[in-house]
């Protein structure tokens, strides 16, 4: 399974998207500064967007869902359970899994930011497609709702999940680190071994790396316990 | 300063509460009540008991900066130009004033390059940079961010920091996920099932949460178990 960019390219004014990359089996983290072509990468990636010039190729990849960076775009019903009965799921288990058991009835216009995301979330980790592309998952929810959305992150069997995150705190184990910078997404290589080179790590990462930690993986358990490996 | 007494809104309940000067994160669990207290606080709601008070002044006497959780549900123009430029031409400040007091900001936060940009081709980072830019541009006496930061990079996030701290913003309230940021305010409000669990600073709060992941990343990192 793999998606293959050959020098796609989206051209829209002065903002040009490039990208010529092989992404195969695995969590993959995108991470790069405000404006730099994320979004628009993951617009790409689903197919939502064709690339001005150049290829996206799909290699045995037969499903894809994109979770977009904004929840509110993904409403399309009145209620909370009409939303998941909309994505051909059973609302009560998936109200369930999203901290809104009781709150079928609810308008989803009127869910908080991090509710309304999480009722997004769980109906996507109700379904498995082969390609699975997250913008922003973790932007609005609280430290215990990032940490499950991690969980399901790293329990997903096989297939290749995409992240597309500014998180800071709460990130889950990952194979692949790639970074986005003016348009041009780069791959900074494989965890552990890519992990110093990663530009746009968090503070915890860097502030063991900083005392000569070297993390088995970006979580915050991992640089925990680097730094206490090599304090010991 | 913000006084609260004897309030009942919706899902909060909160007897009594003073918010001082300077920058405070409210922090807690999603759906506690925290976007509530923020529109009380910046005058948005009308509190169905009890009484929210700003500064001691009526809220018609004050200008209050607000960005949303949904930064495009404060968007009133087409054009980032007119978004940042908007409140200055609602107070009738003269143009050139006004071009200069916008380009300022726009330089401050890195987001020239937009100026002239039609505001729904923004990424969702620049948007909530524009609308940060709209809420402070006037300086407001109260400033309230619901969560801004949860779309912007550590550098965006340091700008936006430093751009309410040299603006000379008597009170801002912050709601943020990000416990790193929220160790580095004046002051903490705990918010959980529409109470205030804990107040205080940063020293006196988290160590209250020691045990939850609300615990800022950064201190769990500088002790081993």
């Amino acid at each position: 399974m793999q998606v293959a960019l050959r020098d796609a390219e989206i051209r829209r004014g002065a903002f040009v998207l490039r990208c010529d990359a092989a992404i195969g089996e695995g969590v993959h983290l995108v991470s790069g500064p405000v404006g730099s072509g994320k979004s628009t990468l993951a617009l790409l990636l689903a197919s939502i967007l064709a690339p001005d010039s150049g290829s996206v190729d799909r290699h045995g990849v037969s499903s894809c869902l994109l979770s977009l960076q904004f929840p509110e775009y993904h409403v399309t019903c009145s209620t909370a359970a009409e939303e998941v009965l909309s994505w051909g799921l059973k609302p009560d288990p998936v109200l369930g899994r999203a901290g809104l058991a009781g709150r079928g009835q609810a308008d989803p216009l009127t869910l908080s930011r991090g509710e309304l995301k999480r009722l997004n979330l769980a109906c996507v980790f109700s379904c498995s497609p082969d390609l699975l592309l997250l913008d922003e998952p973790f932007s609005s929810l609280d430290c215990a709702a990032k940490v499950r959305v991690c969980r399901a992150i790293e329990a997903r069997k096989g297939g290749i999940t995409i992240v597309f995150s500014h998180e800071r705190a709460v990130l889950p184990r990952v194979g692949t680190l790639w970074e986005m910078e003016g348009g041009r997404l780069s791959r900074v290589g494989d965890v552990p071994d890519a992990i110093p080179r990663w530009r746009f790590a968090p503070q915890y990462l860097r502030h063991a790396l900083e005392r000569g930690a070297r993390p088995a993986n970006i979580a915050l358990t991992d640089a925990r316990e680097a730094l206490c490996r090599i304090r010991d | 300063m913000i006084r609260i007494e004897g309030l009942r809104h919706r899902i909060l309940d909160i007897p009594d509460l003073v918010i001082g000067a300077g920058r405070t994160a409210v922090i807690g669990p999603n759906g506690s009540g925290k976007t509530t207290l923020l529109e009380l606080c910046a005058g948005m709601e009308t509190p169905e008991s009890g009484a929210v008070t700003l500064h001691g002044r009526p809220r018609s006497a004050l200008s209050i900066g607000w960005v949303s959780e949904f930064p495009d549900r404060t968007m009133l123009f087409s054009r980032v130009y007119d978004e940042i430029a908007a409140p200055l031409r609602f107070c009738r400040l003269p143009c050139p004033k006004v071009d200069a007091r916008v380009r300022q900001a726009a330089e401050a936060l890195g987001i020239r390059h937009l100026l002239s940009m039609p505001l729904r081709d923004l990424s969702g980072g620049e948007k909530a940079l524009v609308a940060f830019a709209a809420a402070v541009i006037r300086t407001p006496d109260i400033l309230v961010l619901d969560e801004v930061d949860s779309h912007l990079d550590e550098e965006a996030l340091r700008q936006v920091l430093g751009m309410i701290r040299d603006a000379g913003i008597p009170l801002t309230l912050i709601c943020t996920q990000n416990m790193d940021a929220a160790s580095e305010a004046d002051s903490v409000l705990y918010v959980v099932s529409g109470t205030v669990r804990h107040q205080g600073s940063p020293e006196d709060v988290f160590p209250l949460l020691s045990g939850t992941c609300f615990y800022p990343p950064l201190w769990r990192l500088t002790r081993c178990r």
